[in-house]
């Protein structure tokens, strides 16, 4: 049982890990010819995953319903939304409808997803607003160099902001654009730089842990 | 007394902060201001002179990968673009990896092609949704078509006039990612860095500044940014549309939340010292 839950999978992982490292330095038609498999092994796992995901998906909520569990009523909206989007795009086999001149699966994205996901994400506006005015306490230096930076970055970005620099600060000769690319240019990017590099070494050990058998966490607790 | 007074700004509904928002973005929709667009960052100037300088009849391939939560900024970043590849009588190849950017990408190709009298399968072409982005980027790599056999139509690639003489991204002039996800930087990395293809942004406001490290070393050739690099690209290429319109709403927004911010610091230091 060992043989098949832990060693079996762990040299497909360290055998595949080291080929598909390899690979990516090596350009010679056999490795290229491996990539290329590997790939559509990997696009053809995605689907599978999708799959699950929804099952997934679909279970957990349905559970949720069965136990009126709290918002229960929230979750009926998820299966609304799927077969809102699946059914029509089934039925409708890829033909215009009528005056609309547009696919059933085609009405439903621009009357309904479009809408409703775009509403979503405008009424963030909403609460970051309220939020700049409720929660933005200038209590220190670092939250004053912050409200800075940002101050000068809003007013620099919109054309509005351009003129009233232009007109209470003209004089100095430095435009806002020219300030805010001295910020985004030097210490943004240093600060960027340093989270990018730190990132990416995190990644490429965490990726020596999988091939070699370290970090085990994928293969559940088993 | 005073001091009580002014406590009772940080108790104020927040429902008239809302409302107030609410008629500074609608206002100017309703009835628009037409504030002058003055500056062109460098970014969205090298991205436009980078597209302007390709010869006629090169290739671009656009990756739209933005759903309708970030349409507003996004969207007319990408017919901005499109219009420009079309404008240099470009070739154009789109691909997607965000499965509700499809609907977008069709409202695109349904009206703005005909401006330029572009034919769909000679002219441009529009490839299916994919899953896994990293994968098939690497795919494109050695064979273009062992991933997009088919285009959005299912008619076979390989036949369409509009691909003729690409194999993989040798034959790529550049590649346009407009993106409200990572996938610019998979653009970068996979692509861009290891296979040579220069690589041009199109990104949200906020995201902006993260992409400054690619600028910089070159692995970005240019990049747009938010409503307001949609505005200076339609500038740029003369096509006012969705950008310079929503500018004005842009422009009230962000003064409000300024105002709002700083008027809230200044009673809190009167509170303090009073």
């Amino acid at each position: 049982m060992k043989l098949i839950k832990k060693q079996i999978p762990l040299a497909i992982v360290f055998f595949f890990g080291v080929l598909t490292l390899a690979s990516y330095y090596v350009p010679h038609k056999v490795s290229v010819d491996f990539m290329e498999m590997m790939n559509k092994w990997e696009n053809i796992v995605s689907a599978f995953a999708f799959f699950l995901g929804l099952i997934s998906l679909f279970y957990s909520h349905y559970h949720k319903i069965s136990r009126k569990a709290d918002g229960w009523g929230y979750s009926l909206f998820v299966y609304i939304g799927f077969f809102a989007m699946v059914v029509p795009a089934i039925l409708c086999h890829g033909k215009l409808m009528g005056a609309a001149g547009q696919t059933a699966l085609g009405w439903s994205f621009s009357f309904m997803y479009n809408p409703l996901s775009a509403t979503m994400f405008a009424v963030l506006a909403f609460y970051i607003v309220s939020t700049a005015y409720r929660s933005f306490r200038i209590k220190s230096l670092q939250a004053f160099v912050l409200f800075m930076a940002a101050f000068l970055l809003i007013l620099g970005k919109v054309p509005l902001g351009q003129i009233i620099w232009d007109s209470v600060l003209g004089w100095t000769g430095a435009g806002v654009d020219q300030v805010i690319e001295w910020i985004m240019g030097v210490p943004a990017v240093a600060g960027k730089r340093g989270i990018m590099i730190g990132i990416a070494i995190g990644a490429i050990v965490t990726s020596f842990k999988i091939i070699f058998g370290i970090e085990r966490q994928y293969m559940g607790k088993d | 007394m005073l001091k009580e007074k002014l406590q009772k700004f940080f108790k104020i509904d927040r429902r008239w902060i809302f409302l107030l928002l609410a008629v500074v973005l609608f206002a100017p929709i309703i009835k628009p201001i037409g504030l002058p667009n003055k500056t062109i960052s460098r970014d969205v100037q090298h991205a436009f002179d980078y597209i302007d300088k390709l010869p006629a009849g090169s290739f671009v391939l656009f990756s739209l990968d933005y759903d309708p939560a970030t349409r507003p900024e996004l969207h007319p970043q990408a017919v901005a673009m499109v219009r420009h590849a079309f404008k240099k009588n470009l070739r154009v190849g789109v691909v997607t990896y965000i499965a509700g950017s499809t609907g977008l990408i069709g409202q695109i190709f349904a009206t703005v092609p005909a401006e330029y009298k572009k034919v769909n399968g000679s002219d441009y072409v529009i490839f299916p949704y994919m899953a896994n982005a990293v994968a098939v980027m690497t795919q494109m790599a050695s064979d273009f078509y062992g991933i997009y056999d088919k285009d959005q139509d299912g008619r076979d690639a390989r036949t369409l006039p509009v691909m003729q003489g690409i194999k993989n991204y040798k034959n790529i002039a550049m590649i346009v990612s407009i993106t409200g996800t990572s996938m610019l930087d998979y653009w970068v990395a996979y692509v861009g860095d290891k296979f040579s293809v220069p690589v041009v942004g199109g990104v949200t406001a906020i995201s902006q500044p993260g992409y400054g490290p690619y600028l910089q070393t070159g692995q970005l050739k240019g990049l747009i940014g938010g409503m307001k690099g949609a505005a200076e690209y339609e500038s740029l290429i003369k096509e006012p549309g969705k950008g310079t319109s929503g500018i004005d709403s842009l422009n009230l927004a962000h003064l409000l939340v300024l105002a709002l911010i700083l008027t809230s610091n200044i009673i809190l230091l009167i509170i303090k010292y009073l």
